[in-house]
């Protein structure tokens, strides 16, 4: 019996020892046999072929493929590229690990894996923040950032202001990137945003900050479009932190790549007909050239289009959902007294915009709880809030939690559009007394039309540092960063870090 | 706007921005997002995804040799990289149908792997391993017609040689299926480069990363992590690179049963020449124009040519009327058609700088005009190739190329093949190394202990081992 299997089984079996009653629900919460996708097939296959099932056929043009491969291959260790890249891994993955892993004192990897590892940190809960047009901007950026200033000589660590810049680079170019495109605007169902233009933001970044030439600059930018890209269907599962991680790791050994002298397409941004770059990506694409710093002036989107800071670690459509429900919870504390029993409820109905990847019933991980309208209202609902702890194993299983999902229905209005800057959410509850409440939001605290306060972002980052670091160190950061633009270097940031 | 003026503009408004440009707003959000990113970041450290990728990453203890240095090694899947880099960086390697490059995106990260195991794996392992690798890249490829023709969108070892390089490491660590699954999810999630960089220096990262990528998912996948179960179910998932994606589900494999492999019905083309496939057409007929040119007049000089039509598929990154780096020139149908009419063959020379300066040759690319016939099909099953060359006598030679010498339905012979492989590894490896290793690779299916392979590949005739140069230098 493998992990999987005995972990489903868990979930399964608590959730039919909650609700005898609904046993068609339960059979949509059993996983499928997985003989009957494609992928098991797949799976199936790699574990079980052997080497007797290898035909004299095969056997002999595989032989033939090998042999060609090594020839080219020893061949090919003669040209530059190889050589450029053997030296960029050599220096990359050099015994002595210089950049600081968050939260393990002392421990240090080289840069692009403790970009990387940073990376999956942060966007690991769906905690961090959401931009519009769609994407989680700064995860992909700031890791680059901190673990290329790690890598600097202490004599020549970027100042604060030169860390901002190059920070506000990589996020400029990521608005630029997706203002690219139509399609960009609405919640993605094919490529998941940050590993598209999160790449490109952090190959920006850092080729802001190691000061490269502007043709270096926009090899940077070509050579991360050939490792950007990660399907949606990754979301909602354990790997989608990965997406932000190698955004961070990939953008920043495109930098380092081109400030070797790797060269790629001058064309990627441009719609070359017959030939994709990044359109790639996208099924409409319309290019804007940024126009040249000494003609115009130039303005950050930053500043016209603010960003969404998450209250609790869901996605961000579960905002919205959660703090209508949360009135609900409200008046119905008003209205019974004390907690919210599931018995009062009749029936649940949620209007939320059309997302196949957010609309989950009963959710079994906590990676699809938080990808899950349903779960995050009926939590609000019992516990007038949505907190990091409601995603925790034992919060997950709760039997009046799994009594109220199976009250829920979902509705997905006209006026209600897959965008993060137009949707709303509303939930009613119809109480089996007869008496129906409603609940509306239609900007979450948070949101940017409604930002948290400093007072708000600090609290969110006490309790969240102060999980792994001590009072003093979580109060000398907040001091740092909030003068990081006075800073003669960075160094008292990354010292905290460290 | 000119052409490559968008790119330009954001290298070098990434390049000017300057502190200069902050505005007090800009600074005050980013010092908000700054803060909040740092917060849950911090948080995160505390998960299980982080801590299995924490494994991954300081896992570096056993290194995987890089080919052709000796006494250098790599963490594995770094050790594929560059040598998935190698493999592709001429454009040398095997291509198949539905086109992509294979072997480039499996060998390295199998041999890499194997190298790091404790218990090495026989030679007919390896080649079960490599076949796995192979096979799931040509069922992947036939669940989209428009794999079938040559790329416009996403370059096809992006693709699909990453998923290939997570089947087979998986396979050589025999994998039970579910995390078989695990492994391809992952590997999904690194797929997809755009061609516009094909033609570029950065083409061979393209394999390279294949490489690296899918034995990466597979470490991870043998560390717990887990993707989507149902990747290549899903328009989301797998099927977000075509925009028609039908996938079938694989054959039942069980002990008894014989299993029909995709390589033993679409066999493979081994290039004669380090240039994209469709430049092999271009080659022989002008080869053999040439031929027709030269027997009628034995003493012709071939600046009496007036003017070359060739008639090609429409593929926009291999029409290159004149080749500036020697990567678009692997990517010129009118470059490889000159070198031919030039030289009788193509060959690892003609790329090279001073070949490709060479003013006859740079006369003659001026008198190349493509037409692209209707009939002429942007597939490297149905493709063909035409000549027509014009003198200022006025004859006219032609000829006409519909299977070049390598392809799949007229492969290379044995001898040459080895042939090949000799000339390409002498440039590197001492006689009897080489000879080593054609051996070894003709018997891997009997043999139990391959590691030579690994051995041989880390020689370099030119380069003395560096553990031992600096042992010399200490003495």
């Amino acid at each position: 019996i493998n992990v999987c299997t005995q972990r489903s089984t868990r979930y399964v079996s608590a959730i039919s020892a909650a609700r005898g009653l609904h046993k068609s629900a339960l059979d949509v919460a059993k996983r499928p046999a997985p003989e009957e996708t494609v992928t098991s097939s797949f799976g199936r296959f790699i574990q079980s072929v052997q080497p007797r099932h290898l035909s004299p056929t095969v056997l002999q043009r595989s032989k033939r493929m090998v042999l060609d491969s090594i020839g080219v291959g020893l061949l090919g260790s003669t040209t530059d590229v190889f050589e450029l890249a053997l030296q960029h891994c050599q220096h990359m993955y050099a015994p002595d690990d210089v950049s600081f892993v968050y939260g393990r004192q002392g421990m240090k990897l080289s840069p692009t894996l403790a970009a990387f590892v940073n990376g999956v940190a942060a966007h690991s809960m769906d905690f961090d923040d959401t931009w519009h047009p769609a994407t989680h901007p700064s995860g992909a950026v700031l890791p680059a950032l901190l673990a290329i200033s790690d890598m600097l000589h202490n004599n020549s660590k970027p100042s604060g202001l030169d860390f901002l810049t190059a920070f506000n680079v990589g996020i400029e170019i990521q608005g630029r990137l997706m203002r690219f495109s139509d399609e960009a605007h609405n919640i993605p169902k094919r490529f998941h945003p940050p590993s598209v233009v999160g790449t490109l933001g952090s190959a920006a970044a850092c080729a802001r900050l190691l000061s490269l030439d502007r043709s270096q600059c926009s090899n940077a930018l070509a050579i991360a479009a050939s490792l950007a890209g990660a399907p949606m269907a990754n979301a909602a599962t354990q790997s989608k932190p990965l997406h932000i991680g190698n955004a961070s790791r990939l953008g920043l050994e495109a930098a380092l790549l081109a400030s070797r002298g790797l060269e790629a397409s001058p064309l990627v941004l441009d719609a070359v007909p017959g030939v994709a770059g990044f359109s790639a990506f996208y099924e409409d694409y319309a290019p804007h050239p940024i126009s040249s710093l000494e003609e115009d002036e130039h303005s950050f989107l930053i500043e016209m289009q603010d960003i969404a800071f998450k209250r609790f670690p869901a996605h961000l459509g579960m905002h919205w959902i959660a703090d209508a429900a949360a009135v609900v919870h409200k008046t119905l504390v008003g209205l019974k007294g004390g907690s919210i029993s599931p018995n009062l409820v009749q029936d649940i109905l949620l209007r939320v915009p059309l997302s196949k990847y957010i609309n989950r019933p009963f959710p079994e991980t906590e990676h699809q709880a938080r990808h899950s309208f349903q779960f995050n209202a009926c939590t609000a609902l019992l516990d007038g809030e949505v907190t990091v702890q409601s995603f925790q194993p034992e919060a997950l299983l709760r039997p009046e939690l799994h009594a109220l999902l199976s009250r829920v229905r979902l509705e997905h209005p006209h006026d209600n559009p897959a965008n993060f800057n137009i949707m709303y959410g509303e939930v009613e509850v119809t109480l089996v007394s007869g008496d129906v409440l409603r609940g509306r939001c239609d900007t979450f605290y948070g949101h940017w039309r409604n930002p948290l306060s400093q007072e708000s972002l600090q609290k969110k980052f006490r309790s969240n540092a102060g999980a792994v670091l001590s009072n003093k160190r979580v109060e000398r950061l907040i001091e740092a960063v909030e003068g990081l633009d006075h800073l003669d270097d960075c160094k008292p940031v990354l010292a905290q870090l460290q | 706007m000119p052409l490559g003026s968008f790119t330009e503009s954001f290298g070098a408004a990434v390049s000017c921005l300057s502190t200069s440009h902050l505005t007090d707003e800009v600074i005050r959000r980013s010092k908000r997002m700054i803060l909040d990113t740092l917060g849950v970041g911090l948080l995160g450290t505390s998960t299980p995804v982080f801590n299995t990728v924490l494994q991954c990453s300081q896992q570096a203890l056993e290194n995987s040799k890089v080919w052709g240095r000796p006494g250098l090694s790599l963490p594995p899947q770094y050790a594929a990289f560059v040598n998935g880099v190698a493999v592709h960086s001429m454009d040398f390697d095997d291509t198949w149908h539905p086109a992509t490059h294979p072997s480039g995106a499996v060998l390295p990260a199998v041999l890499a792997l194997a190298e790091t195991l404790p218990v090495k794996p026989s030679g007919l392992e390896l080649l079960l391993a490599f076949s796995v690798g192979i096979e799931v890249q040509g069922r992947l490829l036939r669940f989209s017609k428009e794999a079938h023709n040559i790329p416009k969108r996403f370059h096809p070892p992006a693709v699909v040689g990453v998923m290939g390089s997570a089947a087979a490491t998986a396979k050589l660590l025999g994998l039970p299926a579910a995390q078989s699954i695990a492994a391809l999810a992952i590997a999904c999630s690194s797929a997809g480069a755009p061609m516009a960089n094909a033609a570029t220096q950065t083409k061979p990262l393209h394999m390279g990363n294949a490489a690296r990528g899918g034995l990466e998912a597979t470490q991870l996948a043998l560390l717990g992590l887990e993707g989507n179960a149902q990747i290549l179910d899903l328009e989301s998932g797998f099927g977000a690179f075509y925009p028609d994606y039908v996938p079938h589900p694989l054959a039942e494999v069980t002990p008894t049963s014989r299993y029909r492999w995709v390589l033993e019905d679409q066999n493979i083309a081994q290039k004669r020449f380090p240039a994209h496939l469709g430049m092999h057409w271009v080659a022989d007929a002008a080869i053999e124009a040439r031929a027709k040119f030269l027997d009628k007049c034995p003493n012709a000089d071939l600046s009496q040519i007036k003017k070359i039509t060739l008639r090609v598929p429409t593929s926009r990154y291999v029409d290159c009327p004149l080749p500036v780096s020697e990567h678009q020139a692997r990517h010129s149908f009118q470059f490889n058609c000159c070198t031919a009419l030039l030289d009788g063959e193509v060959t690892v020379e003609s790329f090279s700088k001073s070949q490709m300066i060479r003013s006859a040759l740079k006369e003659m690319l001026l008198k190349v005009q493509l037409e692209n016939p209707q009939d002429n099909h942007s597939s490297f099953e149905k493709m063909y190739c035409e000549i027509a060359v014009e003198t200022t006598q006025g004859e006219m030679f032609t000829a006409r190329c519909n299977t070049f010498y390598g392809h799949w339905r007229k492969p290379l012979s044995h001898v040459d093949l080895v042939r090949k492989f000799r000339a390409n590894a002498s440039t590197v490896l001492s006689a009897e190394v080489v000879e080593g290793i054609i051996y070894t690779v003709d018997h891997l299916d009997t043999n139990q202990d391959c590691s030579m392979l690994w051995s041989y590949m880390h020689f370099n005739k030119h380069m003395m081992d560096r553990n031992e140069r600096r042992s010399s230098a200490l003495a």
